[in-house]
């Protein structure tokens, strides 16, 4: 085998790993047991959900008074899924491989939205005493990761250092701030759920 | 702790004082209060900051520890080191953090004394995470501990030990609401109209804040020319009628389960139908949503705010309301508890509509309103008084914008806080409850007969 082809072999068994990585964290969450709600619904907690996954996504403060910022998550989030499709997919033995121009522009969005994040993570004095190690060092290795993501997009020769790059982000995923991935969307499924049968959520008032 | 004052405070010493086996109880209640969703939560916070503004605290004060963020990251750094997977070896890379004496100082300063548990940052999260409810954990473990701020503790303690929470005994409230009858019998002008205490049978067992008795009788003549109006048959409990719950506030789920569980009770020995909690927005958050955990049970029975028992009538025309007798501008405070959290959003909005002739809603309103300051223990907790009266002065500048002369609020604790902003920043309002209101402007079947 090619170096370039135990290099995607790596990539696929990192991809792998960190899967197994966030559905171990995921089950150690759940052994601490779930939560049963005894009190008698007031709303629905299924619209609650919907809520919380629909209209509930922009419906909040944290987007209104801070457009540019939100704005800029979703561009950065939405180039990470793309640079992980176009990771997997690379490495994957299904040729063609992705249209190498496919996903140019958002990957280069991501690649300058995240620094632009950085800055202001180091710029904010209260968020950057909010803030841990890991929160800038997770954002600059993806930045990186995007990156080259990017570069490959344009010059081909640089996927080794993608998947060489990749390899370790897999591995670092389960293990710092970026598990968020998984539990972001548990955490919003809790909220919809939670004050949906309270009737507290928009749309979710019983019709009674 | 800011508005500490000088004097010798014995609660401090005990801070100073904390041995290993305080600490462990600390982690041990902690412990206990964990389930999946608060360990997501503790994965999900990515320190984004994007709550700060939510907070009344931080956008009237602006410092660090009023960031939401960092009021729940001082309870996800203990979390995460004690236990989540890796946290001890990741440590501060991750924010985890060991609990020591130095991490429940930051807890008490920020967990009791910067927040009023309004849940205004949970509901504006960019995740959801329930944030208040987190630091609700860990008041709770503190309170594991005996570290609950001795004025609220003691809130909590005359409750559970004298049946309500201003320490009422048992003939002054009976006297109190004898009083209230022949009030009830001079504004209706009927003889026979009654306040019927530990009425067996009766359809609705009705709550109140102990504060009405105490210093607002008029709001329990409200509520029984409302239930009078109405021909409803409903009762008072001679021993059991306090709707507050400072357990909620406290975090001590065993006392605010004895607190909720005396009105289940209550309920069940007089065979009432439904629970009826007056106008109290932490009280109707307990015993609505949160007692059926605390006692571990399913209810069975209705539990109902008296603000949705009240639309009922007026929806099923069972008392008429004429807006023409609350003349003067209005507008409506919406208390954390009973709104945002608690999901009774409209029915206030109903009642006012039918019963005053200029209703100016503030601006926000709804689930998304400020807080008044006054919830999550912060009246009781005289030392963060200062603060309290401080973080009020975003609700202040909102009832100011409506050029409304009453603002009306469906909870007792906030009508106090209110009052205290109008003095603080003079705004010259009247401050009444949305029963009162509803009262004033029943029409009554026969008047001064
Ligand atoms: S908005 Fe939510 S995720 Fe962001 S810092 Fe605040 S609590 Fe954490
Ligand atoms: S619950 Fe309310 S007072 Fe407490 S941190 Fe959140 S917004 Fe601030």
């Amino acid at each position: 085998m090619t170096a370039l082809g135990t290099l995607r072999v790596l990539t696929l068994a990192a991809a792998g790993a960190c899967l197994a990585g966030l559905a171990w964290l995921t089950a150690r969450a759940f052994a601490f047991g779930r939560r049963v709600y005894l009190s008698e619904p007031r709303g629905r907690a299924g619209r609650g959900l919907l809520y919380a996954f629909g209209k509930g996504m922009a419906d909040k403060e944290s987007v209104s008074r801070h457009l540019p910022t939100m704005l800029g998550g979703v561009v950065y989030h939405t180039a990470i899924f793309a640079a992980l499709l176009d990771v997997v997919w690379t490495a994957l033995p299904v040729r063609p491989g992705p249209p190498p121009g496919v996903f140019r522009p958002v990957l280069l969005a991501g690649a300058v939205v995240g620094p632009a994040l950085l800055a202001k993570r180091a710029a904010k004095p209260h968020l950057r005493r909010l803030s841990c190690p890991d929160d800038f060092f997770a954002n600059l290795f993806v930045d990186v990761f995007l990156a080259l993501a990017f570069l490959r997009t344009v010059i081909p020769s640089l996927e080794t250092a993608l998947l060489a790059v990749s390899i370790l982000l897999f591995f670092y995923i389960p293990l710092g701030k970026i598990r968020h991935c998984v539990f972001f969307f548990f955490t919003r499924v809790v909220f919809g759920l939670h004050f949906g049968r309270r009737g507290a959520l928009p749309g979710s008032e019983s019709r009674a | 702790m800011a508005d500490a004052t000088a004097r010798h405070d014995p609660y401090q010493d005990k801070l100073d004082s904390l041995t290993d086996a305080d600490l462990a109880a600390i982690l041990a209640e902690l412990r206990r209060r964990l389930k999946a969703p608060e360990i997501a939560a503790a994965h999900t916070c990515i320190r984004c900051g994007l709550c700060a503004d939510a907070c009344h605290y931080y956008l009237t004060n602006g410092e660090l520890e009023d960031v939401p963020a960092h009021k729940l990251n001082l309870v996800l750094g203990v979390i995460k080191h004690h236990f989540l997977p890796g946290g001890r070896r990741a440590g501060g890379w991750v924010g985890a953090r060991k609990l020591d004496k130095a991490v429940v100082r930051e807890w008490v300063d920020a967990l009791f004394g910067r927040c009023s548990g309004c849940g205004r940052c949970t509901v504006n999260c960019t995740s959801g995470i329930n944030i208040h409810g987190l630091i609700r954990a860990a008041r709770g473990a503190l309170a594991a501990a005996g570290l609950v701020p001795p004025e609220l503790q003691s809130t909590v303690m005359t409750a559970v030990e004298q049946g309500n929470n201003m320490g009422i005994p048992r003939d002054e409230w009976l006297e109190t609401v004898d009083w209230i009858q022949d009030e009830l019998r001079a504004e209706t002008g009927d003889p026979g109209a009654r306040i019927p205490v530990d009425e067996k049978g009766a359809r609705l067992l009705y709550t109140v804040n102990p504060r009405e008795p105490k210093f607002f009788p008029l709001s329990l003549l409200a509520a029984a020319k409302l239930f009078h109006a109405a021909g409803e048959s409903w009762t008072f409990s001679s021993d059991r009628y306090d709707v507050t719950n400072y357990g909620l506030y406290s975090g001590d789920d065993s006392c605010a389960g004895l607190l909720s569980g005396r009105l289940v009770q209550a309920r069940e020995d007089l065979g009432a139908e439904v629970l009826v909690l007056g106008e109290c927005g932490h009280g109707f958050a307990s015993t609505r949503w949160e007692a059926p955990q605390w006692l571990n049970r399913r209810f069975g029975f209705p539990v109902k705010s008296v603000l949705e028992v009240a639309a009922e009538y007026v929806r099923q025309g069972r008392v008429r309301l004429d807006p023409s007798k609350n003349k003067k501008p209005l507008t409506l405070h919406d208390p954390c508890n009973l709104v945002r959290l608690g999901g009774v959003v409209e029915e206030q909005r109903y009642l006012l509509e039918n019963a005053v002739e200029d209703f100016r809603e503030m601006t926000p309103n709804r689930r998304n309103n400020y807080c008044c300051g006054g919830g999550g223990g912060q009246l009781a907790m005289t030392r963060f008084a200062k603060r309290r009266l401080a973080a009020g002065r975003l609700k202040a500048e909102q009832i100011r914008a409506t050029g409304a002369m009453v603002v009306v609020a469906p909870c007792h604790n906030c009508i106090d806080q209110l009052t205290e902003l109008g003095k603080e920043y003079g705004l010259g309002t009247e401050v009444k409850t949305v029963i009162e209101i509803v009262a004033d402007a029943l029409v009554l079947p026969r008047k001064n007969a």
